[in-house]
């Protein structure tokens, strides 16, 4: 295959990010097609170069097709709706219910949702799994809280490790999920800045007191709600085909729920405080969105270096 | 005025359906029949046959499965379902409905049937 088709084929596998499991049947069969077509235009009379460009032109735009082929495969099943979903119902459910103050159900709940994202890392990483990730980072974020009751000396060691230590695992995972869909990263991340929003509201100093136990008792249920809401919002993502109304939707509810947690923690919303907010949206989505150009364009310049290189050695 | 393009998009998977229900396809097969048959009226941007076949097999109206050909390639083949025949088998009611009625307008006396 020549080096434009093999361009072509290439943008449509980046494009339409693909599940891998669908990934070589359907490109494959695309290849096949372009086998077919261009034996037929060579046969009949046509330059290699020239049988080509017709094959091109007649495939139709690599963009067109990919996004084609992203909306035949991106909607969810409802299995899918209800495992995606899981975390922020209980999470929701946990609040609502006021059951957040007993150790056994927060136990229950912790547990089971960071059982279920291992099951499913483990498990070729389905796109459910991907909204459950930040939840996993939750024991994560506990430590770091506890942290702040060691002793001074003990705290001013061990806090720079840990924020290291957290940052290098939520990078890890970031990466990781990017390699899929920077999409998915923006669904796992978007639940990070509601729940520290929350802990910030319930406990400014970062210190869990009798007072930041009272608050959050009194804001439960707006907690509670702001993770129904995001359950809504990841059931309708999976089951929405159009990759720009994912996108619209998650910036939507980003917004909209951030607003409402900052609106109960201060009682309004000034200026200053929504552009504080719209960046840490923004951050949600451009992060992943910047680093999985980057990484593409650092494989495609190594891929060219290497065949010059092979060049070079032939 | 729809475009050729919009008539086509709006009844790809009726046309698909009514190919496949002649004998199993293809990609590239159901191209040529459906320009060949519409005597190049209908020309598909070939990519865009492909998520149009996976649409439907999604949807239960068709299955592919490969198969390697005595010179060693391998294809894809599309047969349509028995969901997929009630589906056309109503859509060609449609579409004799729709005709007959456009022409009993167009051309008043003359019915389809």
């Amino acid at each position: 295959m020549t080096s434009e088709l093999a361009e072509y084929i290439e943008s449509i596998r980046y494009t339409s990010k693909l599940q891998p499991s669908n990934e070589a049947e359907v490109l494959g069969e695309l290849e096949t097609h372009i086998e077919d077509k261009l034996q037929e235009l060579t046969d009949s009379g046509l330059s290699e170069e020239e049988a080509v460009k017709t094959c091109l032109r007649q495939l139709g735009s690599p963009s067109l097709v990919a996004r084609q082929i992203y909306e035949a495969y991106s909607q969810g099943s409802w299995k899918q709706v209800f495992m995606a979903s899981l975390p922020h119902i209980l999470f929701g459910g946990l609040f609502t219910l006021n059951w957040w103050q007993h150790a056994g159900w927060l136990v229950v709940v912790l547990s089971l949702i960071a059982g279920i994202a291992v099951y499913g890392w483990r498990h070729g990483k389905p796109t459910w799994i991907f909204s459950w990730l930040s939840y996993s980072l939750l024991p994560v974020l506990a430590v770091g809280i506890l942290l702040v009751y060691l002793p001074k000396g003990l705290s001013l060691l061990a806090i720079p490790v840990y924020i290291a230590l957290a940052a290098w695992w939520l990078i890890h995972i970031v990466t990781q999920t990017l390699k899929k869909d920077w999409l998915f990263s923006s669904v796992m991340l978007l639940p990070m800045p509601i729940i520290i929003g929350w802990f910030l509201a319930v406990s400014p100093d970062w210190k869990i007191t009798t007072t930041s136990l009272e608050r959050a008792n009194i804001m439960a249920p707006w907690i509670g709600l702001s993770f129904l809401a995001l359950g809504l919002t990841i059931a309708a993502f999976i089951r929405i085909r159009q990759r720009w109304l994912r996108i619209g939707l998650l910036v939507l509810s980003g917004i909209i729920t951030l607003s409402l947690v900052v609106h109960y923690a201060y009682g309004q919303i000034n200026t200053p405080m929504f552009v504080g907010l719209m960046l840490v949206m923004s951050g949600v989505f451009l992060v992943p969105l910047v680093l999985e150009r980057y990484f593409r364009n650092r494989s495609k310049s190594l891929a060219k270096n290497t065949r010059i290189d092979n060049a070079k050695t032939a | 005025m729809a475009k050729r393009g919009d008539l086509l998009k709006s009844s790809s998977h009726s046309l698909l359906l009514c190919l496949l229900e002649q004998q199993p396809m293809y990609g590239y097969q159901v191209i040529k029949e459906l320009e060949a048959r519409s005597e190049g009226y209908f020309k598909f941007k070939e990519g865009t046959l492909y998520p149009a076949l996976h649409r439907l097999e999604k949807s239960g109206l068709i299955t592919g499965s490969w198969q390697t050909l005595p010179n060693g390639r391998q294809r894809r083949y599309y047969h349509i379902t028995a969901k997929g025949l009630a589906k056309l088998a109503q859509e060609k009611t449609q579409w004799h409905d729709f005709l007959n009625a456009v022409s009993l307008i167009l051309q008043p006396g003359h019915s389809v049937s």
